[in-house]
């Protein structure tokens, strides 16, 4: 009970000093010293019509290409720790008809909503870690109707190393052609795609990285789901 | 050649792990040795980076996707970036060697590419110049840092990791919290922009912000009420991976601190966070001390002593005089070579006799003389005597902090180093004066970087100073903001 009170009582001093300094931020202000110029110059600049997603592939498109390599130890470090020598799924009760039947059908439609979302990721809301997201949910749900699914590991592993080496290898034709790491080279030195803005094909490299992203993504988070569903089986 | 070209030190470590999977099939022994290879190539990136940076004087700034700052985000190579990169990529590389007898637990696939992420990881908070980018980089370096830690897989290792995870992931979400403030304050996440406008942010905003990512970055950097997790990983960890842990991940964290505290030097409020590390330092240099003076295993006493090492690196930067921040980057620099050097004796050890507590080390100078002497030299440094490279850096602190008007802070260090003292010198006595035992071959490859690690402490002793000048310098760029900010190519943005 004292330990208890003693932490509401501190919870509440950190959450009051909190919210005097948040008052000391002016919100609603024009305080958009960056954000201003990303919206000025987005579209001539990037060819992007969605923001969003230029600024976090393009302007700051190192921060992506870490958020990247965080998913990749994610999924690396739960493959280390339950590395066992010989892993196989234990699930007992098998899913009724209508369950099996369902994902069967719905397999395909979320895989194609999924690769949806990350190629049009310069044009509507969403991306490569949302689409790949939903392409991971699709495995997800053959892994939860059938007792003995299980994905094609060499495959996923492989196209998931290769995927993340396209993205920095797209980062590096930006250093040979452009002399800057990660630079966009489709759009501002080949400048293709100019008088395309808004339609699928523009947006210099970004649905090219998106899709390496989407396919990472969703090939990584369904690597974790299937190492957490696994069972060490001794002989 | 183009400077830009210093944007490999990121792009080679990533694309190299994730080549990782695709090479896997080919055994365990062709994975080690990739590894070597690779670590070896980004050592030759970052001797050349750091040869550019040091002759020319001026530092590399790379811009990603040619977006100039604040717009895009930059790295900042000085002259501190450029000697640490190049002691990350030198010490990964010895602890790369290092792994081709010291890490036998499967699968070593994944365990290369954490190695290699963990480098990268550090590389890249210690060179970026962005406060957002510095958070995606502490996370890679984290996150690495859980799992390595945990690799084992022993029940010890899972509890040290979850203590790290949870501890570093509150750190984190409140780092994240200080960047949200300090961006809704002034609009920018780039430093060189932010060191601009520190001074217009409203005096709560700044204190709190500023407050939170010391406090978020604390974790990493192993500061007082923050450090419970080290301890633990630190033994549970990998050999090789403690040595990388003391030797330069706790410093990318302590770097980020001291740069993000100079950077906002302009901000209200900015004297009482001074004054709250100084104190957190002190108090970890004591209590990690004494802690240590009660180890039974060796490997763990280090692993404290490392932490007070840190405690003392962090009391010279938050001291806010040049002095200090000099003297504080000479530590570190000293720091990383002796622990780098007795971590890798002393995980020899645990590997060769089959543990780390301090029976095995009884005789262990009739029975692995060359080992016995690394971990003497080691200890003997990290104590402070002179002739070896500690006692320059601990003198030029202590003066610092005199100077600064710390004299309790100087008073606490001082007691603590003989507490120090004790410990080391029961383990030397232990080493020599102990036991028996037949002679055991050691291995030649890390032998050879024992040597060598032993002949730059006692060079550095003797001769401090070439590298005292190197310090110097790479102090200046972390205290001089604002030859920092005439640096940094800003584009003028908004208003």
């Amino acid at each position: 009970m004292l330990k208890r009170s003693l932490a509401i009582i501190t919870i509440l001093i950190i959450g009051y000093w909190l919210a005097q300094s948040l008052a000391g931020v002016p919100f609603g202000e024009d305080k958009m010293l960056v954000g201003q110029y990303y919206l000025d110059h987005v579209k001539d600049q990037t060819g992007a019509v969605n923001a969003v997603t230029a600024i976090v592939v393009n302007y700051r498109g190192f921060d992506t290409l870490g958020e990247v390599t965080v998913l990749f130890i994610a999924s690396t470090g739960v493959g280390a720790l339950l590395w066992r020598k010989r892993k196989k799924r234990t699930a007992k009760t098998e899913g009724s008809v209508v369950l099996t039947t369902g994902s069967e059908l719905l397999f395909p439609f979320v895989v194609l909503f999924g690769s949806y979302i990350f190629i049009h990721g310069h044009l509507t809301p969403g991306g490569g870690f949302p689409g790949g997201a939903t392409i991971a949910t699709a495995f997800l749900l053959l892994y939860m109707a059938f007792v003995s699914y299980e994905i094609p590991h060499k495959a996923f592993e492989k196209t998931e190393g290769l995927a993340g080496m396209g993205y920095v290898l797209v980062g590096l034709t930006g250093l040979a052609i452009g002399g800057y790491f990660l630079f966009d080279w489709i759009w501002q030195t080949w400048q293709w795609g100019t008088g395309n803005i808004g339609r699928l094909f523009s947006g210099g490299f970004i649905p090219i990285i998106y899709t390496l992203i989407g396919i990472k993504v969703g090939t990584e988070l369904s690597g974790i789901i299937d190492n957490m569903l696994k069972e060490e089986v001794r002989e | 050649m183009n400077g830009q070209y210093a944007s490999l030190l990121i792009a080679l470590p990533l694309i190299s792990a994730f080549f990782v999977p695709l090479i896997k099939g080919l055994g365990n022994k062709a994975v080690k040795y990739y590894l070597i290879l690779i670590t070896a190539i980004q050592a030759g990136i970052a001797g050349w980076v750091f040869s550019e940076v040091y002759r020319t004087g001026e530092p590399i700034i790379v811009m990603a996707g040619g977006w100039r700052p604040p717009v895009g985000i930059n790295l900042y190579i000085g002259h501190f970036a450029a000697l640490f990169v190049l002691i990350v990529a030198i010490v990964s590389f010895f602890m790369a060697i290092f792994s081709l007898k010291a890490v036998e637990t499967e699968p070593i696939d994944k365990y290369a590419m954490l190695f290699l992420l963990l480098m990268l990881g550090a590389t890249g908070m210690i060179a970026t110049g962005d406060i957002f980018n510095l958070f995606v980089f502490m996370e890679i370096t984290s996150i690495t840092a859980y799992a390595l830690t945990a690799y084992n897989k022993t029940g010890e290792a899972a509890e040290a990791s979850l203590k790290y995870m949870i501890l570093g992931g509150i750190g984190s979400s409140f780092f994240l919290i200080g960047i949200a403030l300090i961006y809704g304050a002034t609009g920018t996440l780039n430093m060189a922009h932010l060191a601009i406008l520190a001074g217009g942010i409203d005096a709560k905003v700044a204190e709190a912000g500023l407050a939170l990512l010391i406090f978020g970055l604390a974790v990493e950097a192993e500061l007082f009420p923050l450090n419970a997790w080290a301890p633990d990983a630190y033994q549970a960890a990998p050999h090789p991976i403690t040595a990388m842990f003391s030797a330069f991940v706790v410093k990318a964290g302590i770097y980020a601190a001291a740069r993000l505290l100079y950077i906002m030097q302009g901000a209200s409020g900015w004297s009482s966070v001074l004054k709250l590390v100084v104190t957190m330092a002190a108090l970890t240099v004591f209590v990690a001390e004494f802690a240590a003076l009660r180890q039974k295993d060796v490997k763990r006493m280090i692993a404290y002593s490392s932490i007070s090492q840190i405690g003392m690196i962090a009391f010279a930067l938050a001291l806010g005089t040049q002095a200090g921040v000099e003297a504080g980057v000479f530590h570190m620099v000293n720091h990383a070579i002796v622990k780098a050097l007795l971590f890798l004796a002393v995980g020899y050890v645990g590997i060769a006799l089959g543990g780390t507590r301090i029976e095995n080390f009884a005789g262990l100078g009739k029975r692995m003389p060359l080992t016995a002497l690394a971990v003497t030299v080691g200890s003997l440094s990290a104590i402070g005597l002179p002739m070896f490279n500690i006692f320059w850096s601990k003198l030029r602190i202590l003066l610092a902090g005199v100077d600064a008007g710390y004299t309790w802070g100087v008073a606490l260090i001082l007691g603590a180093s003989v507490v120090e003292a004790v410990y080391y010198l029961r383990l030397i006595h232990t080493i020599w004066f102990t036991g028996e035992g037949e002679r055991i071959r050691e291995n030649l490859a890390i032998g050879t970087i024992a040597v060598f690690l032993v002949l730059l402490i006692i060079f550095i002793g003797i001769y401090p100073n070439y590298f005292w000048t190197v310090s110097q310098k790479a102090g200046e760029d972390i205290f001089n903001v604002v030859q920092y900010v005439k640096n940094v190519p800003l584009m003028g943005v908004g208003p």
